[in-house]
């Protein structure tokens, strides 16, 4: 049995600690590489089913440019058997992807494929099931385990539904599941098996006569607006006085600031220098108005 | 006997090569001073005793070898010191040997019993043969041996019974060195062996791991070095170790004697099934030794401190953790997030190197890249100092303080990533070493000399396990640093604390450093504060129960440590407990908040109490 793991290199934004508004506050420290989490799940869930049934084959299976290899090739020394990526750099929409993967898939012989339930970064949660469309397969979203009756041609699966809610499935192979959070932790590497993955050849793959143009775009993108800190609670076992202190301490923040002097006049240019300068007025505006 | 000795050679020369330098004159001063042994004091003086009983007499058969005619007066001397030196031995034998039956438990050291019988036997019959002799030849000098005189008025004056004694007295002493090799008593040669070859660099340094061949850590004994294996060797099982571990007396199931105990018994059991190293039918070191048993240790080196003969149980328990993590990948399911942690983001929280200068937001803290900053010391904040909230405060304070003294510093900011410690005590070496080399490469970058750490695994770890790998800087704790500020007048501490403050001593700080003072300095410079120490103190400082990666981990075997020892800070009647670690902080604080007092002393650390004291 073949069971291929659609894993998605992701770029994780975890902080916003720049201080430029042009670039949404984003510093380039603030984004890390890495692979989805819950592909990792997929992973291990695909490695247990294949320790259950003592044969199989894994496939690992990416798209796109090479963005975070080092993680990736970790998650080849888990244990995987192959690692294919399909290469290309082309602007492409859920729909357009899992075109593409599902092309890849066909044509790797695949007959069950796990992928995360979301990615990380953009949360669509839409490409496995687009993907068992172009299969033809029927799909099954965020399961938490799974065992394969092979000789049924069958798996059975535990699926999150929601509110705390667990189901059980069975569903007919080949298939399509999305894998969610769950028990399953993703194990780790041994040095060998890392270092042995350090070399392995990745296969290529290309299917540039099936990108498709995107049919959806994403035009523009809001980042949240900064959160108000948060203040621990005070620890209760001490006095008022330091209780008090403390929460004093958690939400102080120093103000710094500049003072304007001068006659009315420089004082208004320094306001509308400031202003223009920490981008609340656009300059061309600020000037029609003077 | 020789065949014996060889044994037992080759029992422990199978191990691994490792470069050690021997050192004949620390041998000597050990064996002489015995201050190691006499660590604690009553089995120490008896064995002290013992080992001059044994060595002087030796000295004068030898002696008499040579120079058979000994002058009269002398030899009178000599045979009162010997008379005098046998009742003491027979005292100490005696204790000892109670100490030994009396010992029970588990594995309760027996096997020591039967060589000090027959050290008992070669005693009394010796003051036997005197007596008896005595009582046939009587000479005016009977006073210059007393034993033999007292006895010799009890006992018939028989030719028979003296060489019946002198025999059994013979035959012993035959007995006794024949049977070295396979008895306790070979500790005579592989104690002073493992003393001759003890480690000479910093203490606590572990093995390095050649990541590219060699093994990854010790699946069988076969991985360990020959040093590692004469540690087995030279046990004596006196159970120090055990005494003074946080981990055995907190209740879990680690103890470091039973440790070098296993491995010495399989050790023993290859070399009689002909077993050559590198052969896979070893026996797994983790048949005999639990996953718990490894996990359990905090690495605080209490073990190594106390061990009378120098043995390190504390290397083969990372040996094994190195086994576990590298080989196999499995660590306790809590430290599993923190490795995963360190290596996507580099910090043991997991907040990101983006995060790693919050604490110093507003607060007008230089970079060391920042232009014209010319600075002496890099302050090297740690992840506790830049992430944990509490600790936040404390990496504040130096600020402060050095501000105050003028100091020209700068931190790294955003380039500094966890200094590896806690990846290395849990035995992920790889980790480790991509850590060492990114942070290597920053500081070699900025062209630093001298950093200044806050947190006592970073002081230990840039101090003593950098410099191996291409760190070239001098590193200083800021307890040190800070100490040296009050010293130099740098810094006045003027507000008083009229309180009474205990001090926690950092293990890294204190047993692998042999940083007390500084501590002890601080706290006597600031005006009021009155400086009382625990029960456990300096060396015999007791682990917070938070390193060796434990900090991760949840204690749901036995007692918390952190709340033993928060005992023993309450029972002080202190004010405030001053310490210099992150992990002590934390784990102090929460010990004390377990124990629900009304007035619970505040845990602060040293930094913090300068500090405030400073206004």
């Amino acid at each position: 049995m073949r069971i291929i793991v659609c894993v998605k290199q992701i770029r994780h934004t975890y902080a916003r600690t720049g201080m430029d508004p042009e670039k949404h506050f984003l510093a380039p420290e603030d984004r890390i590489y890495r692979i989805n989490p819950y592909d990792e799940v997929a992973i291990e869930l695909a490695l247990r089913t294949k320790e259950h049934m003592g044969a199989g084959e894994i496939i690992i299976l990416t798209l796109g440019p090479l963005i975070a290899e080092a993680e990736l090739r970790r998650c080849l020394a888990m244990g995987a058997d192959d690692l294919y990526q399909i290469d290309t750099a082309a602007e492409m929409d859920s729909w357009s992807k899992s075109r593409v993967l599902a092309r890849a898939i066909k044509d790797a012989q695949g007959d069950l494929v796990l992928c995360g339930k979301e990615s990380l970064d953009n949360q669509s949660g839409q490409t496995g099931a687009f993907m068992s469309q172009h299969l033809a397969v029927p799909f099954v979203s965020a399961i938490t385990d799974l065992t394969v009756l092979e000789e049924r041609r069958s798996a059975t699966l535990q699926r999150k539904a929601g509110r705390g809610v667990r189901e059980v499935i069975e569903c007919p192979l080949p298939a399509v599941f999305s894998v969610d959070l769950g028990p399953i932790e993703p194990r780790i590497p041994t040095y060998s098996d890392k270092k042995q993955a350090r070399s392995f050849p990745i296969r290529k793959l290309s299917y540039d006569n099936e990108l498709k143009p995107p049919k959806i775009v994403s035009t523009k993108t809001f980042p949240p607006s900064p959160r108000p800190k948060k203040v621990p609670a005070p620890d209760n076992t001490l006095e008022a006085f330091y209780r008090i202190q403390e929460l004093l301490i958690g939400s102080r923040i120093q103000k710094s600031g500049e003072m304007l002097r001068g006659n009315p006049e420089s004082q208004v240019e320094g306001i509308i220098a400031f202003l223009q300068k920490h981008g609340f007025l656009e300059s061309g505006k600020a000037q029609k108005e003077q | 006997m020789v065949v014996g000795l060889e044994r037992r050679w080759t029992t422990w020369r199978m191990g691994l090569d490792e470069a050690r330098s021997g050192d004949w004159p620390g041998l000597v001063v050990y064996l002489l001073g015995h201050k190691q042994i006499l660590k604690n004091p009553y089995p120490g003086i008896a064995h002290l005793i013992l080992f001059f009983g044994f060595v002087v007499p030796l000295l004068v058969v030898i002696l008499a070898q040579f120079a058979f005619a000994i002058p009269l007066v002398p030899s009178w001397l000599l045979s009162l010191l010997l008379n005098i030196l046998g009742i003491v031995m027979l005292i100490g034998t005696l204790f000892l040997l109670g100490r030994r039956i009396r010992s029970r438990g588990p594995g309760a050291p027996k096997r020591a019993i039967l060589p000090l019988v027959i050290i008992a036997i070669i005693i009394v019959t010796g003051f036997l043969a005197e007596g008896t002799r005595l009582s046939i030849v009587q000479s005016k000098f009977s006073w210059t041996s007393p034993v033999g005189w007292l006895f010799s008025s009890g006992l018939p004056g028989s030719p028979r019974f003296m060489q019946l004694m002198i025999r059994v007295h013979f035959f012993a002493v035959l007995f006794f060195i024949a049977s070295l090799p396979f008895t306790f008593m070979r500790h005579l040669a592989s104690a002073s062996l493992n003393v001759y070859y003890r480690k000479k660099g910093p203490r606590g340094e572990l093995r390095p791991v050649c990541l590219e061949e060699g093994p990854l850590g010790a699946r069988s004994i076969g991985d360990l070095s020959w040093k590692q294996l004469l540690d087995g060797e030279a046990c004596v099982s006196c159970g120090r170790c055990e005494e003074n571990c946080p981990a055995f007396i907190s209740g879990k199931p680690l103890s470091p004697q039973k440790v070098i105990r296993d491995i010495l018994e399989q050790m023993e059991e290859a070399n009689r099934n002909g077993i050559m190293p590198g052969n896979p039918s070893l026996p797994l070191l983790e048949d005999a030794i639990t996953g718990d048993e490894i996990w359990s240790c905090t690495t605080c080196m209490a073990c190594v401190e106390h061990c009378p003969v120098y043995i390190e149980p504390m290397d083969k328990i990372i040996e094994m953790r190195r086994y576990q993590a590298l080989s196999r990948g499995s660590f306790p399911a809590e430290a599993r997030p923190m490795i995963r942690n360190l290596e996507i983001y580099g910090d043991v929280n997991g907040k990101g190197i983006a995060h790693r200068t919050d604490w110093a937001l507003n607060r007008d803290v230089p970079l060391i890249s920042s232009e014209g900053l010319d600075a002496e010391i890099l302050l090297w904040v740690g992840c506790s100092g830049a992430f944990h909230p509490r600790y936040q405060e404390v990496s504040r304070s130096l600020v402060e303080i050095l501000k105050r003294a003028g100091v020209r510093f700068g931190i790294l900011g955003k380039g500094e990533l966890c200094c590896g410690d806690p990846a290395r005590r849990l035995g992920e070496e790889a980790l480790f070493l991509d850590l060492v080399r990114k942070n290597i490469n920053r500081l070699t970058h900025y062209h630093v000399k001298k950093i200044v750490t806050l947190c006592p695994h970073c002081f230990n770890t840039l101090k003593n396990e950098y410099p191996r790998l291409g760190g070239d800087f001098e590193v200083i704790h800021a307890t040190q640093f800070v100490a040296g500020l009050i010293k130099e007048e740098r810094i006045t501490p003027k507000y008083p604390l009229t309180q009474k403050v205990t001090i926690q001593d950092p293990c890294y700080l204190g047993r692998v450093n042999q940083i007390y003072e500084p501590l002890r300095e601080i706290c006597r410079a600031v005006p009021g504060l009155e400086l009382k120490e625990m029960k456990r103190n300096r060396e015999n400082s007791f682990c917070c129960g938070g390193g060796g990666g434990r900090m991760w981990m949840h204690e749901s075997l036995g007692r918390h440590i952190n709340q033993i020892r928060a005992e023993e800070a309450s029972e002080t009647g202190a004010d405030l407990v001053g310490t210099a670690c992150p992990y002590c902080l934390t784990m102090l604080e929460d010990g004390l908040k377990f124990l629900e007092m009304e007035r619970p002393p505040r845990v602060l650390d040293l930094i913090d109490i300068v500090a405030s004291s400073l206004g």
